[in-house]
């Protein structure tokens, strides 16, 4: 069987990685929510808590323990969310920072926790009173 | 026979499994999760072009036990799909690329890997959105896997030149 | 050959599967572009106020609607020393021109203020200085004091001849508990009239809407939870079409002090901040002002007197939300509300 040449491999690689590039672009420039975030935090895949962001005036933190006794400390802020310390090995939940776009969900494997902001919309609620 | 089998195995192992330990105390420019260097897979590689499909599961699957029991349980999982989807595609990739092309396998295996470690995040924690995580795994994963594809060809190709293998 | 075309596909559609997910992680309404959305948020009123019209006029129309909650601001400010109210506030008990915006407004409130017999009272001003709501320094000031400046309310005081407005001498108007609504329902007047048939305008927590959405299914409001922590939460979900709904709640601005909750709702009866089990109240009805001045009127009432008010003068829908998490609804608007699990209310929906 012939292999196929250096020349169909860089191709197809190439490809993928402009693909990717144009992906990242196409995400990153993508509009930010119209209607207020809302932040979905899921633990252990259930929806755990969900958080208008919008209507967040002021800071506040809490804590989600997964199924396997890793905690993540939460913050909250006025339009965005990150994870602010944990006690998995990794640190990367913290590293992400904060959140305040659909762009990237945050998310601590080892504690299976993932927290994503939408749309307003993608909640189905189109505005909130009081 | 026998016992140089096992003992390349046993030595390949340990290898990676030290490649695998030094790799996770680097720390990444950029955190997404389920984002490294990879470094492991030279070796997995090296053994899959020269000792073949049965040895490198072995080696595979060694590694990644005894790595969970350094890098912790909870991330295995995701550790056990990625490679478990990266060994499979290799075995399809040793019919597909020469002995001059493992920067191919080691990229294309990557690739892989990251797929199958974002399929399990998303099983796991119930969140398809999790995908967009391969906008930046897979360039990541390419590159990296160029050049650990690279450093086994080198290594295949001089072993081989000096009569070990 | 044909094993490497095979792998190729597989790899570009694994990708492929991968990218587009990416790139479409929300379902994206089909909305055609006629039917595009148009936004603008505004700080106006002390708020972010936030407007969305759908189809070819939206852009303009939300535009013009944000300059219209401006200069409606900056007529209507009882702290802008340029505008109308702030003029008439310290006339000295001299008649005052004011422009039509004030004066649709004095009307209302008059009018709002002999409906709910004096629940609404547009001239508590000074008492809401007094409890420190303005400043953010909160005290509880002396009996003396407030019976003092009780003696200066009264919104059946402020005499109106034409486009002159006479307050007595002392006397301070505040329309705090209107403008919001009246500039929504204002902004709701300028994009109908600019054609308009799908809109949603946020003015804190006064909510308007025209028609339904594009794709023809109802605004979804949520209500917040006033139990949350800060206010984060929603205790249920009303679906709008065409209308107004305005909450007033006793979350909203507050102190506490010896295990009291004093809120920014003042009871014209007493002069201080309303006490009673209610810790929130929903108004949904047509008018944006009529609803902003009801929710206030309908908490300092407490819910015997509101529903007894509603069952009296009807034309608008209630929510009341109190503090034993019971949720009484009035039956017009039972099927479009629906309660939010998990957080331990009791949904009880009222007789006509």
């Amino acid at each position: 069987m012939k292999k196929p040449s250096n020349r169909f491999w860089a191709l197809l690689l190439g490809g993928i990685l402009l693909l990717c590039v144009a992906a990242g672009v196409y995400l990153y420039t993508r509009p930010a929510p119209t209607v207020g975030p809302v932040a979905i935090i899921s633990l252990d895949g259930e929806i755990y808590d969900t958080i208008d962001l919008g209507a967040v005036e002021e800071e506040y933190t809490f804590t989600v323990t997964g199924k396997i006794g890793l905690t993540n400390d939460i913050e909250v802020a006025p339009g965005k969310i990150r994870v602010c310390r944990a006690d998995c090995p990794d640190q990367i939940c913290v590293g992400q920072g904060w959140l305040d776009t659909d762009f990237i969900p945050i998310a601590c494997l080892p504690n299976t926790l993932v927290i994503q902001v939408v749309d307003g919309e993608g909640s189905g609620i189109d505005s909130m009173v009081g | 026979m026998k016992t140089r089998r096992l003992t390349t195995c046993a030595l390949l192992t340990a290898i990676a499994l030290t490649i695998f330990v030094a790799e996770a105390q680097i720390p990444l420019p950029v955190p997404v999760p389920g984002m490294k260097l990879g470094l492991a897979n030279i070796v997995t590689v090296y053994a899959m072009f020269a000792l073949g499909p049965a040895d490198t599961l072995l080696i595979f699957l060694s590694r990644i036990v005894l790595g969970a029991m350094f890098a912790g349980l909870n991330t295995f999982p995701y550790s056990l799909a990625g490679g478990m989807s990266c060994y499979l595609i290799m075995l399809l990739l040793r019919k597909l690329v020469s002995e001059k092309q493992l920067w191919v396998c080691g990229a294309v295996s990557s690739i892989f890997h990251n797929l199958g470690q974002v399929g399990m995040a998303i099983l796991i924690t119930g969140t398809p959105k999790l995908v967009v995580y391969l906008v930046m795994l897979l360039p990541a994963g390419i590159v990296a896997g160029v050049f650990t594809g690279l450093a086994a060809q080198f290594l295949l190709a001089r072993l081989k030149k000096g009569g070990i293998r | 050959m044909k094993l490497k075309h095979l792998m190729s596909g597989l790899l570009a559609l694994s990708l492929l599967a991968g990218c587009t997910g990416g790139i479409a992680p929300s379902p994206t309404p089909s909305v055609s572009q006629e039917m595009e959305a148009h936004n603008k948020d505004t700080f106006a009123m002390d708020t972010l106020m936030s407007f969305t019209a759908y189809g070819p006029q939206g852009q303009a129309a939300v535009e013009t609607a944000a300059k219209e909650v401006v200069k409606l601001d900056q007529l209507l400010s009882v702290t802008g020393e340029d505008s109308e109210v702030w003029a008439l506030n310290h006339a000295q008990g001299q008649p005052t021109v004011m422009g039509e915006d004030a004066l649709a407004l004095l009307t209302a409130a008059q009018a709002l203020g002999r409906a709910t017999d004096g629940a609404l009272d547009v001239t508590l001003y000074p008492l809401v200085k007094a409890w420190g709501f303005t400043t953010g320094s909160y005290q509880i000031p002396g009996k003396d004091t407030i019976a003092a400046l009780l003696e200066n309310t009264g919104y059946d005081e402020i005499a109106i001849d034409g486009d002159t407005v006479t307050l007595p001498q002392g006397m301070e108007v505040d329309f705090g508990a209107l403008a919001k609504g009246y500039a929504g329902e204002k902004c709701v007047k300028l994009l109908r009239e600019q054609g308009v048939t799908s809109a949603i305008l946020r003015l804190s927590g006064n909510i308007q809407t025209i028609g339904a959405k594009p794709d023809g299914s109802p605004w979804r409001i949520a209500i917040r939870d006033p139990e949350s922590i800060n206010n984060s939460d929603y205790l249920g979900v009303l679906e709008l079409v065409d209308q107004a709904a305005v909450t007033s709640g006793n979350y909203e601005r507050y102190f506490e002090y010896d295990g009291v909750r004093y809120c920014h709702i003042m009871d014209p009866s007493t002069g201080a901040p309303t006490q009673n089990p209610l810790t929130s109240v929903t108004i949904v009805g047509p008018s944006g002002t009529a609803c902003d001045g009801l929710s206030t009127a309908l908490f300092v009432m407490g819910r015997d007197r509101a529903l007894e008010y509603w069952r009296s003068a009807g034309g608008f829908e209630v929510i009341l939300v109190e503090q034993d998490k019971n949720v009484w609804i009035t039956p017009g608007l039972a099927d479009q509300f629906s309660l939010k699990d998990g957080l331990g209310y009791t949904l009880n929906i009222l007789e006509e």
